[in-house]
């Protein structure tokens, strides 16, 4: 009796806070006027933007999972000095606001030795279309770490061994076992990664600087056409933000089954 | 010249050490490891295929030092208990897996993995991938992965534990007729016995990082070297005094009771009697065993398929009996039964 109370009220609990949620997103879709929206799609403004956040996002997500895959692995299977430090650093910025980590980030890039010399070489993050994609590496950079790592480590070092016994080196080993075992934690840190910084918003800001047609992002355009009482544009942007992350978690969704389907055989 | 040679092996691993390990297989040797969890042997195996390098000592392997090749330059196959078949991969591709390595004819290669795949009954198979079968199944598999390269050393490390007793059986008669087909020299780690009594030709017993005996299965189950290998194996051992002859055979007092044995002795002398050798009988009648001993049953415990029967009397023995057994002869604790034994059983460990 007492279970069945319990089990109706969570079930209730369940459904009314889905309910909730799925309010506030079709509000979303549902205040503003088709044509409206329409039209906003069809501005300049928000094309470019929507062109910017594809090639910036695209781009950091790149770079975040190449560099991510190796880090993640040296951390689930080799011991190194300083391997704990490592770890703790890596998830420092997770810790930050995201405001504050571009103001860290604005720092090294802008009043230190290190940002002078880079852009000595020419080499400009500061306000660029560049800091874009650095604010959003880094924005997205830990977490991604943390699913690479969770994903090497649920593999059992026994296969690379089995592996390296039949004759194949540990590089090969890495491709040919490790890499196509790993596919489905790479291919979820690969989403995770692209939604992060796509809505990555206060790095971004901070450090690229929000300037209208230049670095600007959509998140970016919903900000700035709020400040200006342009709700329709500010609205579109955050449809259009929802749309692309959802795509993008479909593509996933449809690979993932694509994988499993080919295990099951 | 032994196959493997592995001489003065140390490998400290923090919280803890392999010490000192001397081993030889020569080529052809079915080596079995035994000891409590814990012991190392897996490390030990691991060892030998490279994975860990060695604080000293020296590895050979056919005349040459290995000690600082890497796994894959040793030509030594491993098989685990869990199976570890590639997932992304068909069984086929599973198999071809190590002989693609040195073999770029795709016709051999497919001669080769078929050839195997027949001998371990796994033809139906090979098109399926490896999550799709049983444990059984799955390890004919890896150990056709394992074997199908032609490896100078195959290692298993508790192939069978993960199976039923049925598939256990069956595994065993298959790996025995593959290995022979195959040439291989094996070292298969087990925690059962019977794995020892149908493949091995030799033992090895590890406790705590060391190897403490080796030897032929009788050697190292009806004479241990130390009390730990006969507490381990189960071994019966018994501590008497020499009172005689009875033609050939020798006559120890054990406890107040005499008992007969066919090996030689003088004064003190160290018994030692396999559980499997204790038949036990409601009345002593005729029978063609020297040694009839009236015993009470203190304990039955389960181990595994068979019942291990604690007796106790002037002396004190195990015996090893199946529960069919058991039920037939209605064996009960507290009871009072005979225990007998041949003199042949009975040997003199020291
Ligand atoms: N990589 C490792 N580093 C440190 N200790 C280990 C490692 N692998 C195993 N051990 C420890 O070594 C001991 C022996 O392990 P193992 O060889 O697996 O025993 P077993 O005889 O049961 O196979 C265990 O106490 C285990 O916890
Ligand atoms: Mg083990």
């Amino acid at each position: 009796m007492e279970g069945l109370r319990f089990r109706n009220l969570s079930v209730l609990f369940a459904l009314i806070f889905t309910l909730f949620l799925f309010t506030a997103v079709a509000t979303l879709f549902f205040v503003p006027r088709p044509s409206e929206i329409l039209k906003a799609l069809k501005s300049e403004e928000m094309i470019y933007s929507l062109k910017l956040s594809l090639i910036t996002a695209s781009l950091s997500t790149l770079l975040v999972i190449l560099i991510g895959i190796p880090i993640g692995y040296a951390l689930s299977r080799f011991s190194f000095p300083g391997k704990s430090a490592v770890k703790s650093i890596l998830d420092l910025p997770m810790a930050f606001p995201e405001l504050v980590l571009g103001l860290a980030l604005l720092l090294l890039f802008g009043n230190t030795a290190f940002g002078k010399l880079l852009s000595d070489f020419g080499i400009k993050v500061v306000f660029t279309k560049l800091g874009i994609v650095v604010a959003q590496f880094f924005t997205a950079f830990p977490y991604a770490v943390r699913v690479i790592h969770t994903t090497f480590e649920e593999i059992s070092p026994r296969y690379e061994l089995v592996a390296r016994s039949l004759g194949y080196t540990e590089f090969e080993t890495f491709r040919k076992v490790t890499l196509p075992m790993a596919k489905g934690g790479l291919l979820a840190s690969t989403i995770i990664t692209f939604a992060r910084s796509m809505g990555a918003f206060g790095a971004v800001l901070i450090l690229a600087g929000g300037s209208y047609m230049n670095t600007e992002i959509l998140p970016v355009t919903l900000y700035l056409n709020i400040s200006y009482g342009n709700i329709g544009m500010a609205i579109t942007s955050g449809i259009v933000l929802v749309v692309v992350s959802f795509l993008a978690i479909l593509l996933f969704e449809k690979l993932e089954d694509e994988e499993h389907g080919a295990v099951r055989g | 010249m032994a196959l493997l040679e592995v001489e003065n092996l140390s490998i400290d691993l923090g919280e803890f050490h392999l010490r000192d390990i001397n081993l030889t297989v020569e080529k052809g040797d079915y080596l079995t490891v035994i000891g409590p969890t814990g012991a190392g042997k897996s490390i030990l195996l691991e060892a030998i295929a490279g994975f860990y390098p060695l604080r000293s000592g020296r590895i050979t392997l056919n005349s040459r030092d290995v000690t600082n090749l890497p796994p894959e330059k040793r030509g030594i196959s491993i098989v685990y208990q869990d199976f570890v078949l590639f997932p992304h991969l068909s069984v086929f591709d599973n198999i071809a897996f190590g002989l693609r390595k040195v073999e770029r004819d795709k016709e051999k290669v497919k001669g080769e993995v078929e050839h195997i795949a027949e001998e371990l009954h796994i033809s139906h198979l090979l098109h399926r991938k490896p999550g799709t079968l049983s444990g059984g199944e799955q390890q004919r598999v890896a150990i056709a992965r394992a074997l199908v390269v032609r490896p100078k050393v195959l290692l298993m490390d508790e192939p069978f534990s993960a199976l039923d007793e049925k598939t256990r059986e069956k595994l065993r008669k298959l790996v025995k007729s593959v290995i022979a087909e195959y040439n291989t020299t094996v070292i298969h780690v087990t925690h059962d016995f019977e794995d020892v009594f149908a493949l091995a030709t030799r033992v090895a017993v590890m406790k705590d990082g060391r190897l403490v005996q080796v030897g032929t299965p009788d050697e190292v189950f009806s004479r241990p070297k130390v009390d730990f290998v006969a507490g381990f194996v189960g071994t019966n051992v018994l501590k008497g005094e020499v009172i005689g002859k009875d033609g050939s055979l020798t006559l120890i007092s054990v406890g107040g009771v005499v008992l007969k044995t066919a090996d030689e002795a003088e004064r003190k002398a160290v018994l030692s009697l396999r559980p499997e050798n204790v038949l036990l009988a409601r009345d002593p009648g005729l029978c063609s065993a020297q040694n009839v001993i009236k015993i009470r049953v203190e304990r039955i415990e389960r181990r595994g398929h068979v019942l291990w029967v604690h007796l106790d009397g002037k002396i004190k023995l195990k015996a090893v009996i199946t529960p069919n057994a058991a039920e037939i002869l209605g064996v009960k604790e507290g009871e009072e039964l005979y225990a007998m034994f041949k003199a042949s059983a009975l040997k003199v460990i020291a």
